[in-house]
C-alpha cells in the first residue's frame, strides 16, 4: 500500500467509476468492453446464450442474450461470473514435462514428439489398446469428433471413453434400450406446456436454475418431485415424494402396476407403437401398492394419487438427472421411466416426453459425435452397414472402423490397475476429484508408464499425477458448437486469446495427429473447427441427429437450432421433438417396453456404517471447481464443503451445527467437514456436495457400476460420522470433552 | 394451463385431483420497474418476493459485477431460513440490498455527513469523497448494509443502481433475478410510516429500529412455526479492530486515572498527583493517536468532529478532544501546584466519563446484539475504575518510595509519605473492588448469552466457549490477578506496576473479545419476528 492510500488521500476512485455501455447500460467502468462476442455458456447443458465483453484483449464482463430462446437473457451465478474463469491464476500456460519428479517447461514440438513416442512405444510393447484416452463433455463437438477419429483410427486404441460416463451414459443406455437410439425426445418448451411434470432425482433449482424459470411460466402445471432429500426443487413441488434412497425403480414399477390395474393405460398408443406390453404387465404384477409403499416409504394413497395425476394428464413430462443416473440400476430405471411414458402415450407431443436433463455443456455433442458408446451419428459398432457408411465418408478401409465398443471409463481405470493399460491421455476432466473410490483411482494413475493430462488448468489434483501436461484453451478462447439437453446446437466463439502457449484442444488434436503421422489421412486440409463441422454434417446426414441443414451462420442467427435439421429444412426456429410420428429407431420402428426389476442398493447400512451418504451439487459451483474455485465471488458464496444431517441423528451423535466431523466408509475418510443440521435430509441419511477436492466425497464412495452404462453408483454409500480430532487447541478439546455425556 | 383433467379416467373416482399451488407467472424486467419517477412525498423502494426466490444468488453476483466490487464486499446478500420437519421442510431465502430507510441510521450516525437521502428518489447515497472510513455506519445500520472496503479506506453501499435508474435501466439485481423476485416500486412515505406505525399486517417490513426500512417483502404463504435462520454459516471471530481495542481501553484508563487523582485531591491529596496526572495525560495522547489508525483515511480525522449534534462518534471524538485539553490544563495546575485544581479536576473527570459513555453508546446498535446491552456501558466504566486507580497508585508508590530512599530516613517519615502510603492503599483497594465487580459483570453477561433465545447471542456464547475459550479464560485470570490479587498483596511500587500491567493486559484481551465475539444480526431475523407477531 502506498503512503497516499495509508493516509487516505488515495481512495482508488479511478477503479470505482461508472460509465454508460451502449448495451449493458450504466455500469462499473471496469466492466465496459470494447466489443461483445456472442457465445454459449460453457458450464451446464441448459445451454444459455450470452455475450462476453472484451476490453484490451481481456474478458471483463458477460451478459445474457435477451434474444436467446433458451434463457431469454437470464444467467445463473456461474454464468454471470464466467469471464473470471479465463483470468484464473491457475491456468496452464506451457507444456510441462515431469523430470525427476518436477515439472519442467518444454516446447510444443518436444511435447508432441514425446507424447507420440511414448504412446507408440507402449502400444508396440503391450498392444494397441494399452493406451487409454479419457475425454470429456467440455469440448466442442468439432473437437470431440476430431478426437474420436484421432483415437480410434489414428492412435488405433479402443480404450476410449469420456467423463460423460460419470453422468449421462445411463440416459444413453436407457434411451437406446427403449427407443433404439440415444436422443432426448422432448424440448424445454415442454416444461411450459405439460400439465404434469414429474422430476425424478433432479434438483433443478440448484443445478439448472435457468430451467426453473420455465416452471414459473406454467402456473397451472402439477409439479411432482421424487427425491429422498427435501431439495429446493422439492420445496417448489405440489407433491413431493420423499422416497427411500434408490427406491425410484420400485416406485416407477409400482406406478405402472397401478396404471395397468386401474385401466389407465393408453392402449391405442401401446398397440400401435410399442412391443413387450404383456411381459411388462407380468413383470410389474408383484409391485403391488402395499409392497411398493414398504420399499419406498411412501403412503399407498400417495402412490395412487401420483399414478392418477400422471396417467390422466393431457401432457405429462418426466425429467431426471443424477438421482437416477448415478446408480447400479440406472439404465433399468431409465427404461422404467420410458415404460411409464410409453404406456400412457406421453411421448412425441408438446409437453409430453421422458427427458434426460444432461450434465455438461456439450455432453450431448459427445453422444452424437460418438466413438465411445456408439459410432458417430448414433451408428452402431455392430452394424456392418454403419461401419461401411463411415468408411466411405472417411475414405478408409472398413477394417479400420472398430466393430465393437472398447473399454468404458471405469473399465479403463480397472485395466490400468491391472497394468493392461500402461499409458493414459486425460483431456479436460479431473478424475482425482470426480471418480469414485479415490484410493483405487490414484493407485491406477500411479501405476501408469505415461500419463498425459491436457487441461486449461494446472495444477489440478489430476495434473499433479501427469508426466506431461498440455495447456489447453478453455471456453471463451475457442470456437465450435455445443449441443444442449434439448438437442439445440449452439455456437461457441473465441472472445480472447488463450494464455501463454496454450492452444485450443482442436489444434492440439491436429498437432498430435501430425506427430503420429496421420494428419493428412484423417484430417486432410483441416485447420479450423469449421472443417470438422463440414465433415460432421456429412456424417450426421440422414441420421436421427441430422445437422446437414445447419451452418454456423444460421445457428448463430437463430440462437441455436435443434436437431434433426436435415438439408433443405426451412424453419430453424421451430421447436422440435423426436418420435412425433410414433416411429422409433428400432428395427421394427416400435418402442420396446422393457421389464425391469428393483433391487436394494449394493452397500446397505450396517451397525458400523449406519448412515446412507448421498452426494450432489450446489448452485455456486461446477463439477470439481477447477473453474469455480478461481471465481472469487463464487468461492465467497460457497467457500467450503459441508455435510447435512437430520437433527435427530445429530442429537444421537451429540453433534451440533458447525461441528467439524469426519465421514468414514469402508474405503476412506472425508476429514474435517462442517456439519449442518437440517430437516432437509431424512434421519439415517447424510448429504455432502461433491465439488470440493479438499473434502473429496469420492474418498468414501464405492466402486460399483451400472452393468450396461458403466456409470458409477455415487449415491448410497454406507458411512458413519465421527467428530473430527480437535484442532482448536486445549480449550476446544476441553469444551468438546465436556459436551460428551 | 388448466388443472390436469381426468380426461381418461374411466372410473368415477375423482379423489386424486390435486390443486396445484398457484405459481404466478414471473414478471418481465419491465413489469418489475415502476415506469415513472416518484412524485412529491414518494420514493423508490425494493420489493422482494420471498416465495419466488430459489436462493440462486444471481443477484449477489450481478451486484458485484455491476459495481466492480471485490468478492468480499456484497452490497446485496442472501440469507436462508428453514422451518418444518422432514419431509415437510421449508426453506426460504431473503435477498437484501439497501433498504433505503425513511430515517436512515447510517445517515444520522455518520460523523462526517457522508450520507444523503436523495430528495427526488429517496435513495440513500454515500459519498466516498466525504467518508473517512470510521466504519460506524457498518454497525449502526440495523441491516448490515454499508460495508467497509479496505482497499479504498472508505465504506460503500447499495445505491439502488441510482445511475441505472437515471438512465431508465433496471438495477442489476432486478435485471439478473431469473425468478423475477426483485422489483422496484414507488411508495408514499407518509402512508408507509402510518401503516408501519399502525402495524398493519402483511406489510412485509422488518422493524429493527426507528429507521423505517422501505423494503417490502412478500413472505411465503406459509412458513412453519419453527422457522429460524439457518446455520449462521459464519460463526467465526469478527474483526478485532485493534486500534479501537487500544483506544477504548487507554481512554478509559486515562479517565479512570484522572478521576482517581481528582478524588485524592478532594480527600486531602497525595504529594505526587502532578506526576500521576502527566502519566495519565500521556496515556490519553496515545489513545487518541491510536484511534486515528482505525480510520481508513486518517488524514481526514478532523472531519469526525463535524456532526456532534447527532452522531455518537462525533460526540466521542469531541468529548475526548475536550477531555485531553482540560486534562492537560489540570495536569499543569497540579504539576506547578497552582490553586484552582479541584474545579479543573472535576471538569476533567466529568468530560472524561461523558466520553466513555459516548464510546459505549457507539456500540449500542441493533445490528450487534451482543453489544446492544447495558453491560457495554457498565463494563466500559468499570474498566476505567479498575485501571485508573492502579495507575495513580503505581505512580504514587514509585515516587513515594523514590523520595523516601533518596532523601534519607528522616524525610521518609514525614506526613506526605504517610498520606502517600494511605492513598496507595486506598487506591489499590478501590481497584480490587472494581475488578471484583468487573468479574461479576463478565459472569452475568456470559450467563445471559448462554440463556439467550436469540441465535446471534447463542453464537457469541458459542464463540466464547469454543474458539475463543482460551482467550476468555486468560481474560478472567489476568483480571483476577492484576485487578485483585496483586493490588491486595501490593507492598511496593514494583508490584503495583505489575498489577497495572497485568490488569491492563486483561482489559485489552477483554476488549479484543468484545470485538471478535460479536455475531452480527442474521439478516432474516426481523422478518421471522414479524412472522411470529403476525401469527
Amino acid at each position: 500500500m502506498s503512503i497516499r492510500s495509508l493516509l487516505g488521500l488515495d481512495t482508488r476512485a479511478e477503479r470505482y467509476t461508472y460509465g454508460l455501455d451502449p448495451v449493458a447500460g450504466y455500469v462499473s467502468t471496469q466492466k465496459i468492453p470494447d466489443r461483445w462476442v456472442a457465445t454459449t455458456c460453457g458450464y451446464c447443458s441448459v445451454g444459455c446464450g450470452m455475450f462476453v465483453g472484451v476490453k484490451d484483449g481481456r474478458a471483463v464482463s458477460v451478459r445474457g442474450n435477451p434474444d436467446h430462446p433458451v434463457n431469454r437473457g437470464n444467467l445463473c451465478p456461474k454464468g454471470l461470473s464466467e469471464h473470471h474463469t479465463i483470468d484464473a491464476s491457475n491456468r496452464a500456460r506451457q507444456p510441462l514435462l515431469k523430470r525427476d519428479g518436477r515439472f519442467t517447461p518444454i516446447g510444443w514440438d518436444t511435447a508432441l514428439t514425446t507424447m507420440a513416442e511414448a504412446f507408440r512405444r507402449v502400444q508396440a510393447e503391450h498392444g494397441p489398446d494399452s493406451v487409454g484416452v479419457i475425454s470429456t463433455g467440455q469440448l466442442v463437438t468439432e473437437e470431440f469428433y476430431a478426437l474420436g477419429k484421432l483415437v480410434q483410427l489414428g492412435l488405433g486404441t479402443r480404450s476410449f471413453d469420456g467423463n460423460t460416463t460419470l453422468c449421462m451414459s445411463t440416459a444413453v443406455a436407457g434411451y437406446k434400450g427403449s427407443f433404439g437410439s440415444d436422443g432426448p425426445p422432448g424440448a424445454y418448451e415442454d416444461l411450459e406446456r405439460a400439465d404434469v411434470i414429474l422430476l425424478i432425482g433432479a434438483n433443478i433449482a440448484d443445478n439448472h436454475p435457468i430451467l426453473c424459470r420455465r416452471l414459473q411460466a406454467n402456473p397451472g402445471t402439477t409439479l411432482i418431485v421424487v427425491d429422498p432429500r427435501v431439495t429446493k426443487t422439492a420445496m417448489m413441488a405440489d407433491l413431493h415424494l420423499p422416497i427411500r434412497p434408490r427406491a425410484d425403480l420400485a416406485l416407477l414399477n409400482g406406478l405402472i402396476h397401478i396404471i395397468i390395474e386401474r385401466g389407465l393405460v393408453d392402449h391405442d398408443y401401446v398397440d400401435r407403437h410399442t412391443t413387450g406390453f404383456d411381459a411388462l404387465k407380468e413383470s410389474v404384477r408383484e409391485y403391488t401398492p402395499a409392497r411398493v409403499a414398504e420399499t419406498t416409504g411412501l403412503d399407498p394413497g400417495l402412490l395412487y394419487e401420483t399414478a392418477a395425476i400422471y396417467s390422466t394428464a393431457n401432457a405429462a413430462f418426466i425429467a431426471w438427472t443424477m438421482g437416477v443416473n448415478h446408480s447400479t440400476k440406472g439404465t433399468e430405471t431409465v427404461n422404467a421411466i420410458n415404460n411409464l411414458a410409453l404406456i400412457t402415450g406421453n411421448i412425441g407431443r408438446a409437453g409430453a416426453a421422458p427427458f434426460s436433463i444432461t450434465g455438461q455443456c456439450n455432453a450431448m455433442g459427445t453422444r452424437e459425435a460418438g466413438f465411445a458408446s456408439s459410432l458417430p451419428g448414433y451408428r452402431k459398432f455392430e452394424s456392418a452397414e454403419d461401419r461401411e457408411a463411415l468408411a466411405g465418408i472417411w475414405n478408409v478401409p472398413v477394417e479400420r472402423v472398430p466393430a465393437a465398443r472398447g473399454l468404458a471409463y471405469p473399465d479403463i481405470i480397472e485395466a490400468a490397475l491391472e497394468r493392461r493399460i500402461r499409458a493414459l491421455w486425460i483431456i479436460a476432466t479431473n478424475p482425482v476429484v470426480s471418480f469414485p473410490n479415490l484410493g483405487a483411482l490414484t493407485q491406477a494413475l500411479e501405476g501408469l508408464d505415461f500419463l498425459v493430462v491436457q487441461d486449461g488448468f494446472h495444477p489440478t489434483p489430476t495434473s499433479e499425477f501427469a508426466d506431461l501436461v498440455l495447456p489447453a484453451a478453455i471456453w471463451g478462447e475457442k470456437e465450435g458448437t455445443y449441443t444442449n439437453s434439448e438437442r439445440r446446437v449452439s455456437k461457441v466463439n473465441r472472445a480472447v486469446e488463450p494464455p501463454g502457449e496454450a492452444r485450443p484442444d482442436f489444434n492440439i488434436f491436429l498437432d498430435v495427429a501430425s506427430a503420429l503421422g496421420v494428419k493428412e489421412e484423417l484430417f486432410p486440409g483441416w485447420s479450423v473447427p469449421r472443417d470438422a463441422f463440414e465433415e460432421w454434417k456429412r456424417v450426421s446426414a440422414g441420421r436421427l441427429c441430422d445437422y446437414s441443414g445447419m451452418t454456423y451462420e444460421v445457428i448463430e442467427e437463430q440462437g441455436g437450432i435443434q436437431w434433426p435439421y436435415p438439408a433443405g429444412a426451412t424453419d430453424p426456429a421451430a421447436t422440435r421433438r423426436l418420435y412425433t410420428d410414433g416411429v422409433f429407431q428400432t428395427a421394427d420402428g416400435r418402442a420396446r417396453l422393457i421389464p425391469v426389476t428393483w433391487e436394494p442398493f449394493p452397500e446397505q447400512p450396517t451397525g458400523e456404517f449406519p448412515l446412507v451418504l448421498n452426494t450432489g451439487r450446489t448452485v455456486e459451483h461446477w463439477h470439481t471447481r477447477t473453474k469455480t474455485a478461481n471465481v472469487p465471488i463464487l468461492e465467497r458464496l460457497s467457500p467450503h464443503a459441508w455435510a447435512e444431517m437430520n437433527p435427530r441423528d445429530a442429537r444421537g451423535l451429540h453433534l451440533k451445527a458447525q461441528d467439524s466431523v469426519d465421514i468414514v466408509s469402508r474405503r476412506g475418510r472425508i476429514r474435517d467437514i462442517e456439519l449442518r443440521v437440517t430437516e432437509t435430509v431424512a434421519p439415517g441419511q447424510i448429504f455432502v456436495p461433491f465439488h470440493y477436492a479438499e473434502a473429496n466425497a469420492n474418498q468414501v464412495t464405492q466402486s460399483a457400476f451400472d452393468p450396461v452404462s458403466r456409470e458409477p453408483n455415487y449415491k448410497q454409500s454406507a458411512v458413519r460420522v465421527e467428530r473430527s480430532c480437535p484442532s482448536g487447541g486445549l480449550g476446544a478439546s476441553l469444551w468438546r470433552r465436556s459436551e460428551r455425556p | 394451463m388448466s388443472l390436469p383433467l381426468l380426461t381418461r379416467t374411466n372410473s368415477a373416482d375423482a379423489r386424486f385431483v390435486l390443486t396445484p399451488r398457484v405459481r404466478a407467472l414471473g414478471p418481465s424486467v419491465a413489469e418489475r420497474m415502476p415506469g415513472r419517477v416518484p412524485g412529491a412525498g414518494e420514493q423508490y423502494r425494493f420489493h422482494f418476493d420471498m416465495g419466488r426466490c430459489i436462493g440462486c444468488k444471481s443477484c449477489v453476483v450481478a451486484c458485484n459485477e455491476q459495481n466492480g466490487n471485490p468478492a468480499a464486499i456484497n452490497w446485496r446478500r442472501v440469507d436462508e431460513i428453514e422451518g418444518g420437519w422432514f419431509p415437510n421442510t421449508t426453506r426460504a431465502y431473503l435477498s437484501m440490498g439497501c433498504n433505503h430507510c425513511v430515517d436512515p441510521t447510517c445517515l444520522s450516525g455518520c460523523p462526517v455527513d457522508a450520507y444523503t437521502k436523495d430528495a427526488a428518489t429517496g435513495i440513500v447515497r454515500h459519498s466516498a469523497d466525504t467518508c473517512i472510513g470510521c466504519q460506524y455506519c457498518t454497525w449502526n445500520c440495523s441491516y448490515g448494509v454499508p460495508q467497509y472496503n479496505p482497499e479504498r479506506g472508505v465504506v460503500g453501499k447499495c445505491d439502488m443502481c441510482h445511475g441505472r435508474l437515471e438512465h431508465g435501466q433496471a438495477p442489476a439485481c432486478v435485471a439478473a433475478c431469473p425468478e423475477g423476485a426483485i422489483a422496484i416500486e414507488i411508495v408514499k412515505t407518509a402512508d408507509w410510516r402510518a401503516a408501519v406505525a399502525a402495524a398493519v399486517p402483511g406489510l412485509g417490513v422488518a422493524v429493527s429500529d426507528g429507521s423505517l426500512s422501505t423494503t417490502r417483502v412478500t413472505m411465503p404463504a406459509t412458513l412453519p412455526p419453527n422457522s429460524r435462520p439457518l446455520h449462521l454459516t459464519n460463526v467465526r471471530p469478527a474483526e478485532p479492530h485493534w486500534p479501537l481495542v487500544v483506544m477504548t481501553v487507554l481512554t478509559q484508563l486515562s479517565v479512570g486515572a484522572f478521576a482517581s487523582i481528582w478524588l485524592l485531591q478532594l480527600l486531602g491529596g497525595s504529594a505526587h498527583l502532578g506526576a500521576a496526572a502527566l502519566t495519565a495525560l500521556l496515556v490519553a495522547g496515545l489513545a487518541l493517536n491510536a484511534s486515528t489508525l482505525h480510520l481508513g483515511r486518517p488524514i481526514h480525522a478532523y472531519r469526525a468532529l463535524k456532526m456532534w449534534k447527532r452522531s455518537w462518534l462525533s460526540r466521542e471524538v469531541l468529548l475526548f478532544t475536550m477531555f485531553s485539553g482540560v486534562a492537560a490544563l489540570y495536569s499543569a495546575v497540579l504539576w506547578f501546584d497552582v490553586p484552582g485544581g479541584v474545579i479543573l479536576g472535576g471538569l476533567t473527570s466529568t468530560i472524561g466519563i461523558a466520553g466513555v459513555t459516548a464510546s459505549a453508546c457507539i456500540y449500542r446498535v441493533v445490528s450487534r446484539p451482543a453489544w446492544n446491552t447495558p453491560y457495554t456501558l457498565l463494563q466500559f466504566n468499570v474498566t476505567a475504575a479498575v485501571l485508573g486507580p492502579l495507575l495513580a497508585a503505581a505512580v504514587n508508590a514509585t515516587l513515594g518510595a523514590g523520595i523516601g530512599e533518596g532523601a534519607g530516613a528522616g524525610v521518609g517519615d514525614d506526613l506526605g509519605g504517610n498520606v502517600g502510603d494511605a492513598s496507595v492503599r486506598w487506591l489499590a483497594l478501590a481497584a480490587a473492588a472494581m475488578a471484583g465487580a468487573q468479574l461479576v459483570l463478565i459472569a452475568l453477561r456470559f450467563f445471559r448469552l448462554i440463556a439467550a433465545g436469540r441465535i446471534e447471542l447463542q453464537g457469541t456464547a458459542r464463540l466464547l466457549s469454543t474458539t475463543l475459550r482460551p482467550h476468555f479464560v486468560v481474560r478472567g485470570v489476568l483480571l483476577a490477578l492484576g485487578g485483585i490479587v496483586l493490588p491486595l498483596l501490593a507492598q511496593g511500587a514494583l508490584l503495583l506496576w505489575a498489577a497495572l500491567v497485568v490488569a491492563l493486559a486483561g482489559e485489552i484481551v477483554g476488549r479484543y473479545l468484545f470485538f471478535v465475539s460479536v455475531v452480527p444480526k442474521h439478516m432474516a431475523t426481523p422478518y421471522l419476528e414479524l412472522g411470529s407477531e403476525a401469527a
